[in-house]
């Protein structure tokens, strides 16, 4: 892999506070979040004080070595854990405000979550396991959430597998489910932990290069989470988390290892 | 329910283990009760099934129809006592007889046709109207017609009756003064207390208390024959017990299905499913196998009854069906409620960060 590999798509090494800032329009806003696990009388700070804004429509990467608190972060992003200090703030809603049941909700309507291996249900068709998490909101209807499900299909051309079980189907179409579902309740925010973690270089290309699309495309946000270098050119901008301190980045301090 | 339903119509083959462990518990469960109620109606007939709501013994039987001697002066003072209606004796005696073709072991029981004690589930026939006559159990075989010869005394059979037996054996139902003949016959001891009888049997609810009299309602006159409530305890903690056993086959099996998909169960209520109908589906899947068992167990023990031979007293009920078929889908929704806590430890955000 040579440097030619990353190729930001929007430049900026600004501050991240005064970043955060600069987005007025931002659909996400993340202000001082801090996530401190006690274990003992040793206080852990996997995340301190991190602040980022991210606006519609924008594909952003979250870089970092494994224990570097990205998947804390994002955990907190997401609704699936409380900062322990600072505010998350999705599409108006301020998510450490909500309640376990509101967070339940809120991650069926306005979360679209990609697994690192894709954890779809096994016994599920791919259609199913699109209209299962139609199933978990309310405001897209049945009648509605079907076609939807088919048209994402046959997006992801997948419209020849939706009748088979995750068993039938290769890595890459698997991830395709995936990415399927997690658009499939229209969410505000779309999160990618390792997407590619799974899969060879090629599909693991070919699967974030059809995320990317399908974000862009929709104006929808991601934020994926990666070690991978070769993938953030796909991104819009790179954040890098290191020891639980978040900094935007022009270039990755990683690629020089 | 969409992943409940679709997980057993996908994966029966992981289904078909607790579906088989109940379907083997049902049969179990449903054949001992079929054997315990056999036992206990071939036992109690006699003083289930009659107009008598209660008996009067002596003091001195504990209830045993057999050991209980009441004297006329007795029957009289039952007679005589403030909320019976209709009081007479009855006697027992249980020996053997000759039918047309065979012999057999018998209960004769004398009583009053007219009075209070007589079989009410006459399926032909009459009741006997004079000494010469009986009505005898279905269980013996023999028809209208037939005569029975006990000692040196001969009846003819003019009624069958139903689910009258007593202690497994065929009742024949005379008068009291056949009765009497046929005791003094084989029971040659008896000669001086020939007016006594063993019981009186009761209609209406008596009040008060009789000196060296014993008064039992017909249900505790069942049970109070020898044996009958101590095969109905054991029985019934057989399948008791079983039935907790069934609990826990289920506990167990859902607390291994439910480790099984600790995974898919946090990657689920990250994408935002309530813990609530993760736990609903379980319950489901627990009453849709325990229902599927109750079907197959019930078929099988219909089926094991339909071969058994005569011989061996079954008796299959509906209302025991029902109520093991309630029993059964309780032990699988209970069982499987223990994965509920389970599931609801799962934490969502361990579906992020992919160690597992």
């Amino acid at each position: 892999m040579t440097n030619d590999d990353f190729v930001p798509a929007h430049a900026g090494g600004e501050d991240p506070t005064t970043d955060a800032c600069s987005h007025a329009e931002a659909i996400l806003r993340v202000q001082d979040v801090s996530k401190v696990y006690t274990s003992g009388d040793t206080e852990v700070h996997a995340v301190a004080n991190a602040t980022m804004a991210v606006d519609q429509g924008e594909f952003v990467a979250l870089l970092g070595p494994s224990g570097s608190g990205k998947t804390t972060l994002i955990s907190m992003i997401g609704g699936l854990l409380s900062p322990t200090g600072g505010t998350i703030t999705l599409a108006g809603t301020d998510v450490a405000s909500l309640s376990k049941k509101e967070l339940t909700r809120f991650r069926a309507e306005r979360v679209g979550f990609v697994f690192q291996s894709a954890n779809l249900v096994p016994f599920l068709t791919a259609r199913e396991n699109l209209l299962y998490v139609s199933t978990l909101q309310k405001r897209i209807g049945r009648k509605e959430a079907h076609a939807r499900a088919d048209q994402l299909l046959e997006e992801l051309g997948l419209a020849q597998r939706a009748k088979n079980v995750p068993e039938q189907l290769s890595g890459g179409e698997r991830q395709r489910v995936a990415i399927g579902r997690a658009l499939m309740n229209d969410p505000d925010l779309i999160l990618v932990d390792e997407p590619t973690a799974a899969l060879d270089t090629k599909l693991g290309r070919q699967v974030v290069e059809l995320l990317a699309r399908e974000i862009k495309q929709r104006g929808k946000t991601g934020i994926m989470v990666t070690h991978d270098l070769r993938m953030v050119q796909y991104t819009d901008r790179v954040f890098e988390i290191l020891d639980g301190h978040l900094t935007h980045v022009e270039q990755p301090s990683a690629l020089a290892h | 329910m969409m992943l409940a339903l679709n997980e057993i119509r996908r994966g029966l083959g992981r289904f078909v283990s607790i579906i088989g462990a109940l379907s083997l518990i049902t049969f179990l469960v449903l054949t001992l009760s079929a054997l315990a109620d056999g036992l206990f109606f071939g036992a109690t007939g006699a003083v289930r099934s009659t107009n008598a709501s209660a008996y009067a013994f002596s003091s001195d039987a504990k209830g045993s129809l057999i050991r209980s001697t009441m004297t006329p002066e007795q029957v009289r003072e039952v007679e005589d006592a403030p909320g019976v209606t209709k009081a007479s004796g009855v006697g027992v005696l249980l020996t053997a007889g000759r039918g047309p073709s065979e012999e057999y072991d018998l209960a004769i029981f004398g009583v009053d046709p007219a009075g209070a004690g007589v079989p009410t589930n006459l399926s032909e026939g009459r009741l006997p109207a004079d000494d010469s006559e009986a009505a005898v159990d279905e269980s013996l075989g023999a028809g209208i017609g037939d005569t029975l010869t006990v000692g040196k005394e001969s009846v003819e059979v003019v009624g069958i009756t139903r689910d009258s037996s007593y202690q497994l054996q065929p009742t024949v139902w005379t008068t009291l003064q056949t009765w009497r003949s046929m005791r003094n016959d084989v029971r040659p001891e008896f000669t001086g207390v020939e007016d006594d009888v063993n019981a009186v049997a009761i209609e209406g609810s008596p009040q008060g208390e009789i000196p060296g009299v014993t008064v039992l309602s017909a249900q505790d006159t069942g049970l109070a024959i020898p044996g009958v409530e101590q095969q109905a305890s054991t029985l019934n903690s057989i399948i008791y017990t079983t039935l907790a056993v069934a609990a826990l086959v289920v506990a167990l099996f859902f607390a291994l299905i439910v480790l099984e998909k600790r995974e898919l169960f946090a990657a689920l209520k990250a994408l935002g499913t309530p813990t609530r109908k993760l736990g609903a589906g379980v319950v489901l899947q627990a009453v849709i196998a325990s229902a599927i068992g109750v079907v197959v167990g019930a078929i099988a023990s219909r089926a094991l009854g339909a071969v058994v031979p005569d011989t061996v007293p079954t008796l299959f009920r509906t209302e025991t069906l029902i109520s093991i078929a309630i029993f059964v889908l309780v032990a699988g929704v209970v069982g499987a409620a223990f994965s509920l806590r389970r599931i609801a430890r799962i934490d969502p955000a361990t579906a992020i960060g992919g160690t597992l």
